[in-house]
Parts: structure tokens; C-alpha cells; sequence
């Protein structure tokens, strides 16, 4: 057993390069991002570790047809700053904090509060390029938003923790941000009301949470999106049904910060298809082992 | 084969075996029908019982099948050559309802608008609705991954399956998810997105037994726009332009000249100005408050690109005959020559004005007249060539024509299928689009549900492309 | 009828090729076709029997192929695909083509050939319908009915459904509208009809001409005969004997040439779109082709008549409790002859009546002519749904206006012991108005 090296490659290739090496050597790799999902699984047992931080940058942004490519250490504050401009996001949004990579939502297809109203990881990636433990450059899906040319390894490797494949870039799909984007925190005198369109997200917070968010006695965390007049219904019919205060959008980011659901990591299902997809993709489980609880 | 004839008539019952070539022309081919083989025997299950027995006869026997379910596939996916035909329309109960969590249980022969129809009393919908709705399968939706023109806003099949329960070529049944714990029949344990591989595996990687699937709501209110181009530049340029602006309507289609006059001549004549190049239906539904701003913006949008005018529907009736001649054209080109072919290629949508006029040009280059109908907002293109297949020297040229189409599409960034899927019209153009470690990679994940590759042989991906199975051939009847 | 097998290049359905091809596969018409449901075979559906069509020009099946031919049988002739149909492949020509060039190569079943030639011959036709008459009239139709196995039994239920408590005349003179601006209204002269009275319906639903005719009258209709009228032919044309449908046709033209008829008034879907054909079934007759294509033009199914002016509406009987009545749309009527508002327009000036939407009402019952006495087992399970949706809908009467489709939802109803009872639309509006009169 050699010592254990961190490898921070810049490009695809040399991802490919160093897993067949790893492959070729039975070498074992723990995947990273900025770092962040270290411990949200069992433990890894690896030998090296591969670093996809320098793999960073937006390919293409290209506003007008609403897509963006962005190599897999992008953060998803890099692709807010990107998009923002032209009023337009990446509505993944998940839970923890934007200075997550996308290679790093993607591969744990992280979730957030706008996951039912603007789409989770799984919808948002259009295609991605990522290597699978044999090496192989799979280059999966493309930029264009609707895509059914040949089995669908996107959502294959998309939440797959790492253990089929290492992603290394992404085509996402934005969205426009909405005309009118308002947070709100809620305290209904009864139940919530029911709207004639879903919020963008509401959210019930705890009383320590509220206290958090300095809006002691509020019941939801609401954020609205649409038209103006559209907007502006969906809060008369809010501020009918009981008090509401207006928050600056940031609230969502300490919610996203302190409101992470425990990782599903913990409890993986290994039937025998998930088995045989583990072992055509990775068959000497170089990638990520122990991650998923697998047995050896 | 006769033996098999036999194993499968006790599991079906005789008259739900057929076997005599003479019964079997009927199921040669699917709504692409140039593309036509014989299938050795078909076999129509009449219960999900039935289903998994037939499914194990064929395990034990090591026969390749094809499942089918209305035909209506675009891309001669439910072809049978050789194998044997597993005809699933018989399978069609609707399981379950459950109005309060919005969902619905189906076996795979329920046609689409069926189940849209068994819940519109409790104001809900099956939002993919692809223009063969009325007549084609949950199951082939599944398979091809179906979308329509709500999905631009609503999202394809894959977006509203929650589970299924597939039988797998080996006659074992699974159930898969999406492996999201929250969606997850048994609640906290997480997964590989099994189901998302599964939908659009084109019935290569087993057959649905049944599916869950989300219920929509019904919009508050609807209202439907339709904008006449004299240039289909311009319709395409407000395409980009409403979507762009930030607002998602529902749908948003676009048919041109050739199109409209096909429309227009047959019982689905919808009103649509035969003098204009081309039209664009747009729709946006939801709340009722803030609706007619978007109306307002996108009628404005349109007549600054370029529209001669913007028309709203009045009343139900004439929304369902504007979107009636749009969900009927493909069938009305029928009226213009006795065959017809279609792509499907999706190509960025700032790139369809430039396309439109290359396939335009492209058809003037070969004698041959394209018309277009499609899905503008998703940028999924759909140029269909009425031909003569019996005039030898126009098939060719209708052959080098769409080729030169679907060149042009990839070399846009696009790709060449957005819902019908590649079946076996579109193989010749995989091997462009993908590089060899990817298809092999397509063909790794076909293996994990199909080692043996006896579920819908031949189909998606070249049998060239996959090094695990040079060494051994497919297993034939 | 079996005369030389003709070469498949110069039979009828070579002629109507054009229309085949105009098929796209598309597969639309496979949920409107009753046979498809039923049946569960892709070549009892309409896409199924073009492709069939397509083999035989081909020559890659044979003529004589049972098989193939069961499945030609089988098909209604509803023409339900037409209306889904967005190409517009002209099915009915081409079943009609297919069967006239199979009826060369083999002959039709026993059944159906003893049924047409009964048809075609009214010194057989008229002592049948007698005794079919005498046997209802003893009651013993419906007591044969119940004791038979449900299939035997179905032919006298229909029998027993026809039956009619005998309804009162009024003069039409006498009738109350609903609307007092409406009271002159037999000043009104609206046209000169001659009503096609029909084999079937002038011996087992006499009433319901009669209803036609008094109903016409309120409406400001003269009516006139024509004496010397025959069956339609419509059986003959769509079982494959285009001959005996021309001979019929000829004797019927002529007949309404001499009643001196603006309209020709039909309350038999099925007839009615027959007779509107006649220009196409003797388009190679030099000799009667134009005088066909008038004759067409002049056919009005009775329902169009009566809702061209409202209808009249009778006025409402206090205290008349509510019927909730739903309509079947008869597949001549709404795929054939394309006429769907009108017989609504009909049930809607009723007094006292809910009026129910009926799920798949499109859809065809099975009656179809004389398929239902041809191919009983497969007619049964066209109409098993049709009854279980006139069920759900909760009507007490069930109207369509056929004589085929009022007999066999009506034979359907009684074998199932249900109570409720179906009628011709002109029947209901007929015994409105004579409530209407009586009450003055
Ligand atoms: C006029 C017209 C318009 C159309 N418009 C659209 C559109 O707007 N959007 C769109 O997406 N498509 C469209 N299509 C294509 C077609 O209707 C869809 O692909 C549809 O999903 C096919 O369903 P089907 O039941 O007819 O499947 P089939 O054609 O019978 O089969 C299609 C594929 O599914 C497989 N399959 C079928 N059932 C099962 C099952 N239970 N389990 C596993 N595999 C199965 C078959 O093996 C085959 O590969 C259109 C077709 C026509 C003719
Ligand atoms: S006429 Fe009726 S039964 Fe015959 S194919 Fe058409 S729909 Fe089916
Ligand atoms: S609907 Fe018309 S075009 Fe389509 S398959 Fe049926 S007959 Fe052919």
C-alpha cells in the first residue's frame, strides 16, 4: 500500500487518467467537491483522494435558450453571480450553502425547499460528462431540454453518490427568476390557506427557527413568485387568513443552512439491481466504497 | 416454436395467441410503418397474472419478445422481427385512485386520455399529453419517456411516474422508484434512480406491469392564443422571445403553411388562417389572477415580432378546436400523399429560426415538401415528409433528405430524438451523436436489467457499439 | 351472390385503393372502434382491417382466407373510426368495397344471406314482420326471452322491446306550446315531406312513424306519400351485395320522384345515411345517377327538420313529475350523416326532463344493421358497456333514433330485467305534445 495522494485534476482527461490508474492499480478513490458531503454516509475507506475543487468554471452560458454548462467543481454561488444579471437562476438551491459544488448536488441529488416547484437535481441536469469506475467518458444527455436519444445514464449517475461514475461537468437547465419574488413569514389563524397556485415553497417553522429569523410567532416560511398581480393576490389571500410580515429573501438561506434533512446515504437499498448497476459501472468498487453501506 | 405456441395458449387461452402469418400482418409495424418485419407469434395477456407467467414461459425458453402497446410508437419501436409480440392492451384496469394524494395506479394499457378522463371529477389530470393521447399506451409512454405540448411548463412522463412495477426479462418482478426517500414506497431507504433509467428505456429493459403516477391539478383557468406569422422566422423568433421574457406558458406549438393546409382540409379543421406562413398556439393556465398580464405580454410579444394578428379563444369550444387541429395534424397529412415519414430532432430554441430555413432549403433541394409541426418551446422540431414510398426515386430522396436534417440538428448542439424515441428509425444516427465508451457505457446499463438482451432486440443502441456482447450473439427464435 | 371470383386488381376494393392509402397508421381510431374494445385483436380494429385490405391488394393473403374474412364480418360498419380519424380515410367505402369483393370468392354466412334475401323480397319481408308482430302482441316475446339462454333469448327480447302502449292521436292543431307568441303556428307552411317509412320501422315501430308524421305536422310540415317505396337497401350495400342495393334504390328514387316531396324525411339513421348515398351506389348508372344524386339531396333526417325551428315546444303538464332522459348517439347518425346537435335540440324543448350526458355515447351499441342476428356473441359484447353506462348515467329513458340501436339497447335492457326503456327522440316530443293537446 502506497501512500495515499490527493489529486486535484483541472480537466475531463485527466479525471480519465487518473482513474484508470486507479483502476489499472486497484487503487480505491474518495470523491470530493468543496468537501462538504464528507460525512453524510458511512464512512469511505480509500486509498487516494480525487478532488474535484480546480475542476471549476462556466462552459457555456447561453441565457437565451436557458441553459449553462459548468464543469462539476463550479459552486452554485458561482452560477447565481453568472445568471443573475439576466434575472435568470439555477433554482437548485439546496439544502446547506451556495459554496456546494453542482458536482457535489448532483452526485447526492440534494434537495431543498423549491425542490416541488422549480425541480430537483434530477430534473434540473440536462446531461452531464462524468467517468465510471472502468474509465470510460460517458457524455450523457446534452443542452437541449428535452432528450430521449439512447438509455438515460443522466439519471443513472445523477444521486448515485459517486459510486458509478466521477461527474465532471453538467448541463443544467434555468429558469427565469420570477417577476416578482417575495418572502413572507406567515402566522395563519387557522390552518394554511389554500392558494389556487403552490407558493414557490412554504415552509413550517419551529418556534426556535422563527426566533432565528426574528419573526417570533410566525407559523410558515412562505416565498411567492409570478406577475405582479398574481403575486399580490396570492398575499391578499394570506394577509385574509391571518397575519404576515415581509422578510428579506436571505431567511431562506439560514433555513437551507440549519434545516438539512438527514442524508438518505445512511440507508441505502442494495437489491439486486442496484447490486448489478454498482457492478457494471464500478466493478472493482473503486469509487467511493463503503460510502452506501455496501457490503464488500 | 410451436411448443411455445402452446405453453403460452394454456397461460392466455388460445384466441389470445395468434401464430398464423395471415393474423400477424396487422402487428408488422407501428405508426411508422416504413418500417415493417413479422413478428414469429403474438401473445396478448389478459392479467397482470397472466403477464408475469407469459413472461417466465419466455425466460425458461430463452425467447426474445417485444412488448407493444397501441402502436402508435414513431420510431418503429414495437417492431417484432422474428420474436415473439407481447400485445399489452388487454392489460388495461385502473388500479387505484387516490384523489387526496393525487395519484393514480394503472396497468400499462390504459390509454392516456382514459385516465385524464377517470379523474376529471375530482378536477385533476394526467399532465403528459402527447398528441396521440387518445389512442396511445401508459405503458408506451413509459417506454419512450412520452412528452406533449403541456410539458413545456408540466414536464415529460418521467416527471409525474412515482413507481412501477416491472416485470424483468428474466421473469422476475421489481419494483422501482425514483430512489428519493420521501417518494420511496418503503418510506426512509434511498436509492439509484432505477425508475429514471427505466422511463424511456424504449422496452429494452423489461415490461411495466404497473405504474403509480401523479395527478395535476386542474389550472384555475386556461386560456389559448393563437398568433398568425408571415414568416415562420418570426413565429420562431417570438418563440424565443416569450420564453425569454420569464413567463412559461403551458404550451407552445408552432405549424406552419403545409401544415395549416392539411389541418384545414380535414374534419379537424380548426380556423387557422391558410394564407399564413405560420401559426403559433400558445397557452398559459394557472391562477386565475395575474393570467391575462401574461396574455398581454405575449400577444405583444408576437405582434412585435412580427405577428399579422393574435386571436384569444372565446369559450371551451373553440379551445379544444384550435388544439384539436394541432393534436390531429400528423393524421391529416395523411391527405397528402400516401406515406409519410417524421423526425423529432431537438435543437437549442435560439437555434430553430435558422434551422427552419435550412430543412425549408433542404427540401427545396430534393423536390420534396416538409411540413412542420411542433413543439417551439422546448425547441423539438418535427418535420414530417409526405411521399410516395412506391415511387423509388422520392423514397431516396425523402432518405437523403432527412438525413441532411438530422446532420444540420446535431451540428446545432441538438439531439435527435426528444420523445419518440430511436427505436430502429433512428440507429443509424447513434453512433453520431455519441462517442463508442458512452454507447458502451448505454449498453453496461441495459445489462443490468436485460444480461441477456432477449427484451426488444436490436433496438436504441447498435448491437456494434457493445464490446461485452461481440463475443456472444443475440439469441434468435 | 357468389359470382365469378374476380381478379383482386379489378375488384371493388382495387377501385377505392386511393382511400387506403390515405392511412397513416396513426392508430387513433383504435379507442373508437367497439369491435377493437371487445374484441382485443389489432385486426378487428380499423387500422388492423385497412392493413388487411392492404395484404389482400398485395396478394400476401388470400380471398378465401377464413380467418381474414371473420375479421371483415365482424366489423360493424358503425363507421365510428371515421369520426377519429384525422386523415379521412373513407372506411365505410372501403368495408363495403372489401366485402362485395369477397362476396365474389365466398359466400356470405348462412344467416345473414337468409336475412337479406327476406329483406329484399317484400312478398317474404312483409308475412316475417307479421308474425314477428303477432308473437310481441301475445306477450310471448318477453316470456321467450326470459326462459332462453341470453343469446337465443336476445332475438325476442328485442322483439319485446319494441312494444308500445298504443298511443292516442291528437290533432296537431290542438297542440300548446310552451310559448304564447307560437299559438298560430299551423299557419306556418314549412315544406312538403314524404317519409321513407321503412321496413323495419313501419312493421315494428309504427308508432314511431306516426310520431314522425304528427310531429312534422306541429312543426309545420305537410307530409305526402310515396306508395310504392321499398327497403333502403342499406343491409344489402353494407354486407357486400351492392346489386340488390342498386335494384332497391332505383324503385325507391322513382317513388319519391312521384310523391312530389321537398324533403325526404327519414327517422332511421341507418336508412338515412343509405339514402344519402344513392349518388355514390349508382354513380356508374348513367340512367339514374343524376336523378340518385337529387334524390340525396333532398334527405333530412327527421330530427334536422324539427330542430331547423326550434322544435315547437309543448307546453309543460302541472305537475308532471320530472323524466330523466339520455340520448345514444346511433353511429349512422353521428359518424355516417355527422349529425350531433340536432336530436339534442329535440330532447331539450321536452317539458319535465332532465337531460343526462351519457359516457361514451359515440360509441357504437352493437345493433349495426343485422350483425347483432349475424354475430351475436361479438354484439353482446359491444353492448355490455352501453348498458352498464346507461346505468351510471341514472335516465329512466334511454333515446336514440334507429330502429337497429332501439332494439337491441331495448332487447339489451329487457333481458337485463332493467326498467328502463328506450325510445326514438321524436316518440318522446310526440306523446309531449299529445299531453299538450289533451290538456287544452
Ligand atoms: C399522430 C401521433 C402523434 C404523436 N405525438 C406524440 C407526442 O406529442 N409526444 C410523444 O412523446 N409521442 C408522440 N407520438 C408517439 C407515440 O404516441 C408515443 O411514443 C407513445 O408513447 C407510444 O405509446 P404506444 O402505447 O402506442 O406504444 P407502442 O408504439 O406500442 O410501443 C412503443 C415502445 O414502448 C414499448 N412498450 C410498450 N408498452 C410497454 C410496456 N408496458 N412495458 C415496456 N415497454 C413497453 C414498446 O416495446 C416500444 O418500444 C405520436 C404518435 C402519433 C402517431
Ligand atoms: S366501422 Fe365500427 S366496427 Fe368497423 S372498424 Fe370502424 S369503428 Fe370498428
Ligand atoms: S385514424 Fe385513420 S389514418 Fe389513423 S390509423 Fe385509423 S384509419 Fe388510419
Amino acid at each position: 500500500m502506497s501512500t495515499p495522494t490527493v489529486f486535484a485534476p483541472t480537466t475531463g482527461a485527466e479525471v480519465v487518467d487518473f482513474v484508470r490508474e486507479a483502476h489499472d492499480a486497484t487503487r480505491s478513490l474518495r470523491i470530493v467537491g468543496a468537501g462538504r458531503w464528507s460525512d453524510a454516509g458511512h464512512a469511505v475507506r480509500a486509498s487516494d483522494t480525487l478532488s474535484l475543487a480546480r475542476l471549476r468554471g462556466i462552459v457555456a452560458y447561453r441565457p437565451d435558450d436557458l441553459t449553462i454548462t459548468v464543469e462539476a467543481g463550479t459552486t452554485l454561488a458561482d452560477i447565481d453571480a453568472a445568471t443573475r444579471e439576466r434575472r435568470q437562476w439555477c433554482p437548485l438551491l439546496a439544502w446547506g450553502d451556495d459554496e456546494g459544488t453542482v458536482g457535489a448536488t448532483l452526485a447526492t441529488a440534494t434537495t431543498g425547499p423549491f425542490a416541488e416547484t422549480l425541480g430537483r437535481p434530477r430534473d434540473l441536469a440536462l446531461g452531464i460528462e462524468a467517468v465510471d469506475g472502468t474509465a470510460r467518458m460517458i457524455v450523457a444527455g446534452g443542452r437541449v431540454v428535452k432528450n430521449v436519444a439512447g438509455f438515460d445514464l443522466t439519471r443513472a449517475i445523477v444521486g448515485a453518490w459517486g459510486t458509478l461514475a466521477v461527474i465532471t461537468r453538467a448541463h443544467l437547465r434555468l429558469r427565469p427568476r420570477p417577476q416578482v419574488d417575495e418572502t413572507l413569514a406567515v402566522t395563519p389563524r387557522e390552518g394554511f390557506p389554500t392558494l389556487p397556485v403552490a407558493p414557490l415553497a412554504s415552509f413550517a417553522l419551529t418556534p426556535d427557527l422563527a426566533a432565528r429569523l426574528g419573526v417570533a410567532d410566525a407559523r410558515w416560511l412562505v416565498r411567492l413568485g409570478g406577475n405582479a398581480t398574481a403575486v399580490a393576490a396570492m398575499r391578499a389571500t394570506l394577509a385574509s387568513s391571518g397575519h404576515v410580515h415581509a422578510l428579506d429573501p436571505d431567511a431562506w438561506s439560514v433555513l437551507r443552512r440549519v434545516c438539512a434533512p438527514p442524508s438518505p446515504a445512511m440507508h441505502w437499498r442494495w437489491d439486486t439491481l442496484s447490486r448489478q448497476l454498482r457492478d457494471r459501472f464500478d466493478p472493482l468498487h473503486i469509487l467511493n466504497p463503503g460510502l452506501l453501506g455496501e457490503a464488500r | 416454436m410451436t411448443a411455445l405456441a402452446t405453453t403460452l395458449e394454456r397461460i392466455v387461452g388460445p384466441t389470445h395467441v395468434l401464430a398464423r402469418p395471415a393474423s400477424l400482418l396487422a402487428y408488422r409495424s407501428d405508426a411508422l410503418p416504413g418500417h415493417r418485419v413479422m413478428p414469429a407469434l403474438a401473445v396478448m395477456p389478459g392479467t397482470r397474472e397472466e403477464l408475469i407467467a407469459v413472461m417466465r414461459a419466455l425466460a425458461e425458453d430463452g425467447t426474445p419478445y417485444v412488448a407493444r402497446g397501441a402502436g402508435t410508437g414513431l420510431s418503429g419501436g414495437a417492431l417484432a422481427d422474428g420474436v415473439v409480440l407481447l400485445a399489452l392492451h388487454r392489460l388495461r384496469r385502473i388500479i387505484q385512485i387516490d384523489p387526496v394524494a393525487r395519484t393514480a395506479t394503472v396497468e400499462p394499457g390504459v390509454v392516456n386520455a382514459t385516465l385524464t378522463r377517470a379523474v376529471a371529477a375530482h378536477r385533476l389530470h394526467y399532465a403528459p399529453d402527447p398528441s396521440s393521447q387518445t389512442a396511445c399506451t401508459i405503458g408506451g409512454n413509459i417506454a419512450e419517456n412520452a412528452g406533449g405540448p403541456h410539458c413545456l411548463k408540466y414536464g415529460v412522463t418521467l416527471n409525474h411516474v412515482i413507481r412501477a412495477t416491472v416485470v424483468l426479462p428474466s421473469g422476475e418482478v421489481v419494483q422501482l422508484d425514483r430512489g428519493d426517500a420521501s417518494a420511496s414506497a418503503s418510506a426512509s431507504s434511498a436509492g439509484y434512480d432505477l425508475l429514471g433509467a427505466f422511463v424511456g428505456s424504449e422496452g429494452c429493459f423489461g415490461v411495466v406491469a404497473d405504474v403509480t403516477v401523479r395527478l395535476t391539478p386542474d389550472p384555475e383557468r386556461v386560456i389559448t392564443l393563437l398568433a398568425d406569422f408571415m414568416s415562420v422566422r418570426s413565429a420562431a423568433n417570438a418563440t424565443s422571445r416569450i420564453i425569454a421574457a420569464g413567463i412559461v406558458p403551458a404550451a407552445l406549438e408552432l405549424m406552419d403553411q403545409a401544415t395549416i393546409e392539411a389541418v384545414e382540409s380535414s374534419v379537424y379543421a380548426a380556423g387557422y388562417p391558410r394564407d399564413a406562413a405560420a401559426v403559433l398556439l400558445a397557452e398559459v393556465d394557472g391562477a386565475a389572477a395575474g393570467l391575462d398580464d401574461d396574455v398581454r405580454a405575449i400577444e405583444a410579444l408576437c405582434l412585435e415580432s412580427g405577428a399579422r394578428s393574435v386571436r384569444i379563444a372565446h369559450d371551451p369550444a373553440e379551445r379544444t378546436r384550435l388544439w384539436l387541429g394541432r393534436k390531429k395534424a400528423f393524421g391529416a397529412m395523411g391527405r397528402v400523399a400516401p406515406h409519410l415519414v417524421v423526425q423529432d430532432a431537438v435543437v437549442p430554441r435560439t437555434a430553430l429560426a435558422d434551422l427552419l430555413e435550412d430543412i425549408q432549403a433542404i427540401g427545396v433541394k430534393h423536390r420534396l415538401r416538409v411540413c412542420n409541426v411542433f413543439h417551439a418551446g422546448d425547441g423539438n422540431l418535427h418535420p414530417n415528409i409526405p411521399y410516395d414510398a412506391d415511387d423509388a426515386d422520392e423514397s431516396a430522396r425523402v432518405h437523403k433528405a432527412m438525413k441532411e436534417i438530422m446532420t444540420r440538428c446535431i451540428d446545432a448542439g441538438g439531439t435527435i430524438t426528444g420523445e419518440h424515441g430511436v427505436g430502429l428509425d433512428k440507429l443509424p444516427y447513434m453512433e453520431a451523436l455519441f462517442t463508442p465508451d458512452t454507447l458502451d457505457a448505454m449498453c453496461s446499463l441495459r445489462s443490468v436489467f436485460d444480461p441477456t438482451r432477449r427484451s426488444n432486440p436490436g433496438k436504441v443502441v447498435p448491437v456494434r457499439s457493445c464490446r461485452e456482447w461481440h463475443a456472444t450473439p443475440a439469441a434468435r427464435v | 351472390m357468389t359470382g365469378t371470383a374476380l381478379p383482386i386488381a379489378q375488384s371493388p376494393l382495387a377501385e377505392a385503393r386511393a382511400g387506403l392509402d390515405r392511412c397513416v397508421h396513426c392508430g387513433f381510431c383504435l379507442p373508437a372502434c367497439p369491435t377493437y374494445l371487445a374484441l382485443d385483436d389489432e385486426n378487428d380494429s380499423p387500422r388492423g382491417r385497412l392493413l388487411l385490405m392492404g395484404a389482400l391488394l398485395e396478394g400476401s393473403i388470400s380471398p378465401d382466407d377464413a380467418t381474414i374474412g371473420r375479421h371483415f364480418d365482424q366489423c360493424l360498419g358503425c363507421r365510428g373510426c371515421e369520426s377519429a380519424c384525422p386523415s379521412g380515410v373513407p372506411y365505410g367505402e372501403l368495408i363495403e368495397a372489401t366485402r362485395a369483393t369477397l362476396a365474389t370468392h365466398r359466400p356470405l354466412p348462412f344467416v345473414a344471406r337468409f336475412i337479406l334475401s327476406v329483406f329484399a323480397e317484400l312478398w317474404l319481408l312483409r308475412p316475417v314482420l307479421a308474425a314477428a308482430r303477432v308473437v310481441r302482441a301475445s306477450g310471448l316475446a318477453r316470456l321467450v326471452a326470459r326462459v332462453l339462454p341470453a343469446r337465443m333469448g336476445m332475438p325476442f327480447a328485442m322483439l319485446a322491446s319494441t312494444a308500445r302502449r298504443v298511443a292516442p292521436g291528437y290533432d296537431p292543431a290542438t297542440v300548446r306550446l310552451a310559448s304564447t307568441d307560437d299559438t298560430h303556428h299551423m299557419d306556418v307552411h314549412r315544406g312538403r315531406a314524404a317519409l321513407l317509412t321503412g321496413c323495419v320501422m313501419e312493421s315494428l315501430f309504427t308508432d314511431v312513424n306516426r310520431a314522425t308524421e304528427r310531429t312534422l305536422a306541429v312543426n309545420g310540415w305537410q307530409l305526402c306519400e310515396a306508395g310504392d317505396q321499398v327497403c333502403c337497401g342499406a343491409l344489402h350495400a353494407h354486407a357486400g351485395d351492392p346489386e340488390t342495393a342498386r335494384t332497391l334504390a332505383r324503385t325507391n328514387i322513382a317513388a319519391f320522384e312521384q310523391s312530389g316531396a321537398d324533403v325526404i324525411v327519414m327517422n332511421s339513421a341507418g336508412c338515412g345515411a343509405m339514402c344519402r348515398e344513392y349518388g355514390h351506389l349508382l354513380a356508374d348508372d348513367p340512367a339514374w345517377a343524376a336523378r340518385a344524386n337529387r334524390f340525396g339531396a333532398k334527405v333530412r333526417d327527421v330530427s334536422e327538420l324539427l330542430a331547423e325551428a326550434g322544435p315547437r315546444q309543448p307546453a309543460s303538464v302541472p305537475g308532471r313529475a320530472t323524466t330523466t332522459v339520455t340520448y345514444d348517439a346511433p353511429c349512422h347518425l353521428q359518424h355516417a350523416q355527422r349529425i350531433t346537435a340536432p336530436p339534442l335540440r329535440v330532447l331539450a324543448a321536452l317539458p319535465s326532463t332532465t337531460l343526462v350526458p351519457l359516457t361514451d355515447s359515440d360509441q357504437c351499441c352493437g345493433s349495426a344493421g343485422i350483425f347483432n342476428l349475424v354475430r351475436p356473441e361479438v354484439a353482446e359484447r359491444v353492448l355490455d358497456p352501453k348498458l352498464a353506462r346507461i346505468a351510471e348515467s341514472g335516465a329512466t329513458v334511454v333515446a336514440t333514433g334507429n330502429p337497429g340501436c332501439l332494439m337491441q339497447i331495448g332487447g339489451g335492457l329487457v333481458l337485463a330485467g332493467s326498467s328502463v326503456v328506450a325510445r326514438h327522440p321524436v316518440e318522446l316530443l310526440d306523446m309531449a305534445y299529445a299531453r299538450a293537446a289533451r290538456a287544452d
